[in-house]
């Protein structure tokens, strides 16, 4: 089965792989810097602190000191990350020992906010401007509307249903790429593997995606990825909930808000003279890097031990994914009946979901009654889907070379162990000295035993 | 019996810190012409508000320790988003004149220094724990912060003993951090007994560095990271009839009480001893 996976990389990777001049000029907000700093992993943000008010570069082996021994691949990641971030430039010392010193504006910078505190880059409208602002339950409740309604397109438009959306579709057609796949324009759009997946993945890792593939798609649009991605972070410190001009955004802002509306990140509203935009949680959550905010969400699915699947939802999104893997059988108002089937698994397999991502799914996703238990999701279950799954590739095809005739029992044996070595080792059959390796060994294999000949 | 114990954290390094500070006057004005109380003001909340950036939801919560009595000064999740430390001082100020308005009333301080109300404050650390381990599972990881000054008194011997072993119970590990020119038993204590880290800086003027480095770690970044060990533990007790530190001195078979002298009956659970045999005292104890 191809292994096609959607990594749900964090916002802060794509960051990180920005191109340094970028990056620098990046820096020079105050926010991004914030938003930066607390993506780092845990060690990386107490080297940021320890060394905020040293102006002299400092080595290696001193941040290394703090640092017991079953810690240090902690501490080589917090390094790397620092250095690809570009908050610790690298130089060798007279003593060749590695130094670190920080990225003077992003210092400077930090130093502001922790001494002064920092101002955001807009202020909120004043409530007493004469328009009702929605509460924050409202909000949440548009957001998740918005952003269902996204998914729903994408599920509904591969199969051929035209749903009543009212999502711009030029902007769907970028958030959609990747994920649905047309042969030609009188068929309509299928759902690729990548696509099946993504629906199930949770809310924060599905916006990282579309973000990310938002600002893949910009320089082709004419946007400055930077310019993108400082938007992005500084609309993550907006304060949810509170309503801000939209006069105060440049025209490149004003587009790209419109386009984050149809996601639900921000709500747009319109008063008589001006109009203006309310962030959403979604928005807000944006620079946070934990992914497991979201499992904080109520989950809806109760497994039993028979196989059978209870949903409390009447969210027609929620029927749809669990469509993806399982029977739906009924639906009450306020339930959808199911259950999981082997052949209802098989098509799912064939879709290109995995065995794990169904289970994660349901294991994530469960009812609050059974999320306390231990499994959440019967054992039973949860083995036999994955066994179903075994069942569907029991052979394996590598492609490998064969090797046999070798001239002296020696060589046969030294050419095995440097098989195993080079880990391209698959079978051997000493009797009759013969060995497979995998192809992409083949090189090695061929220039070691040239060198045996010799 | 058995307390609410921690059943499912945040992530690994979201913490809520809860810190002490020291608000003795009579303390800040003796050692004022190296470190005045404004400029440990400054560390402190340039600290606080590190911590607050580090991660959004970090929650911090300041306790002022008085001379008579404690009060909360600041708390980073009541309010608005992104609440900064400098907040706390107006109700600082305020806290600092209730505190001497206290002390006016009933005045027998005169002698020296004089302690601040460590265990009060410390009881109330663990009381908006305990509020944060009920409120449901997932909660920040608590620890506590002590920046003391004053000399330890005797007098809240008990009470600091008990708020110790109950921060060990559930599990909240009390870090000390002290300004003043002693060593402080007490908190050699607490920090040796809950797994905290207790150090007293050697120059005051780097204290935010000192903060940043050491007690700005979160818990679980404290598993792989070497962190100051205490050099030596002043494990002395206070006798519970005179408030007493003492070496040596008598212990009630029964409830583990201690005195400096032999009594007839115990004060604390009743039991009645029998008479000591010569001076040499029934029961010695080196603790």
């Amino acid at each position: 089965m191809p292994q096609v996976k959607i990594v749900a990389k964090n916002f802060m990777d794509m960051v990180a792989s920005l191109p340094a001049m970028k990056l620098d000029k990046l820096y020079q907000n105050a926010f991004i810097c914030q938003a930066i700093l607390r993506s780092m992993p845990p060690l990386a943000k107490r080297y940021v602190l320890q060394l905020l008010f040293i102006d002299a570069p400092v080595t290696g082996k001193m941040l290394e000191e703090s640092v017991l021994a079953d810690g240090l691949s902690k501490h080589k990641v917090a390094i790397d990350r620092l250095v690809q971030l570009r908050v610790l430039t690298e130089a060798l010392d007279r003593k060749k020992e590695a130094t670190y010193r920080m990225n003077p504006t992003f210092q400077m910078n930090v130093q502001k906010l922790i001494v002064h505190g920092g101002v955001l880059p807009r202020e909120p409208m004043p409530s007493t401007a004469g328009f009702r602002l929605p509460s924050l339950e409202e909000l949440d409740a548009y957001a998740v509307q918005q952003w269902e309604c996204f998914l729903l397109h994408l599920i509904s438009s591969s199969e051929a249903e035209k749903a009543t959306t009212n999502i711009s579709s030029s902007m769907m057609k970028v958030f959609q790429r990747g994920l649905l796949s047309q042969k030609d324009d009188k068929e309509p759009p299928r759902l690729t593997e990548g696509g099946f997946q993504f629906l199930l993945m949770d809310t924060n890792a599905q916006l990282w995606y579309i973000i990310r593939e938002y600002i893949g798609n910009s320089e082709e649009r004419g946007l400055d990825s930077a310019d993108l991605v400082s938007f992005l972070l500084e609309l993550s410190f907006h304060a949810t909930g509170e309503a801000y001009n939209i006069n105060t955004l440049s025209d490149i802002q004003r587009a790209i808000i419109r386009d984050l509306a149809d996601l639900g990140l921000v709500k747009l509203q319109q008063g008589r003279k001006e109009s203006w935009f309310i962030p959403t949680k979604l928005a807000t959550n944006l620079s946070i890097s934990l992914s497991d905010t979201s499992s904080r969400k109520q989950g809806y699915v109760v497994v039993e031990t028979n196989f059978r699947m209870y949903a409390y939802s009447s969210s027609k999104l929620h029927c749809e994914i669990l469509r993806l893997f399982a029977r739906v059988e009924y639906q009450l108002p306020n339930l959808i009946v199911g259950a999981i089937t082997k052949e209802s698994l098989y098509k799912a397999f064939q879709n290109g979901i995995t065995a794990e991502q169904i289970i994660s799914f349901l294991q994530q996703n469960a009812h609050p009654r059974v999320a306390e238990r231990i499994p959440t999701v019967p054992e039973n279950v949860t083995d036999q889907i994955r066994l179903w799954e075994s069942d569907l590739n029991r052979v394996e095809c590598i492609p490998a070379h064969f090797f046999e005739e070798f001239p002296s029992r020696e060589v046969f044996e030294a050419a095995c162990d440097h098989a195993r070595e080079c880990g391209g080792f698959l079978w051997e059959n000493s009797k009759k000295m013969w060995l497979v390796v995998k192809a992409e060994s083949f090189a090695y294999m061929k220039e070691f035993l040239r060198g045996k000949k010799q | 019996m058995s307390p609410p114990v921690p059943s499912k954290i945040l992530t690994d390094d979201v913490s809520l810190l809860m810190v002490l500070i020291d608000t003795n006057p009579h303390f800040w004005s003796s050692i004022k012409p190296h470190f005045s109380f404004s400029k440990f003001l400054s560390h402190v909340l340039a600290f606080l508000n590190s911590i607050l950036l580090l991660n959004q939801l970090n929650q911090v919560v300041v306790i002022a320790t008085g001379i008579n009595a404690c009060g909360y000064v600041f708390d980073s999740s009541s309010g608005s988003v992104s609440q900064r430390a400098e907040s706390l001082l107006p109700k600082l100020e305020e806290f600092a004149e209730n505190d001497e308005s206290l002390s006016e009333r009933d005045d027998d301080s005169g002698n020296g220094v004089g302690s601040s109300l460590l265990s009060g404050s410390l009881s109330m650390a663990l009381c908006y724990i305990q509020r944060v381990f009920r409120s449901g599972p997932l909660h920040p990881q608590p620890r506590i912060l002590c920046l003391h000054g004053s000399p330890d008194g005797p007098g809240q011997y008990v009470a600091i003993m008990n708020s110790i072993f109950s921060a060990q119970r559930s599990m909240v590990p009390i870090d000390s951090c002290v300004v003043g020119i002693q060593h402080s038993a007490f908190l050699q204590q607490a920090s040796y007994i809950t797994g905290g880290v207790y150090l007293k800086p050697q120059q005051l003027d780097g204290l935010f560095q000192y903060l940043a480095t050491v007690f700005a770690t979160d818990l679980h970044s404290r598993n792989f990271l070497r962190l100051p060990k205490p050099v030596g533990v002043d494990f002395r007790a206070s006798c519970f009839c005179h408030k007493n530190t003492i070496d040596m001195g008598f212990i009630c078979s029964v409830c583990l009480s201690i005195f400096c002298k032999h009594q007839k009956k115990c004060s604390t659970c009743g039991s009645t001893f029998g008479q000591a045999k010569t001076h040499d005292p029934s029961a010695s104890q080196q603790r």
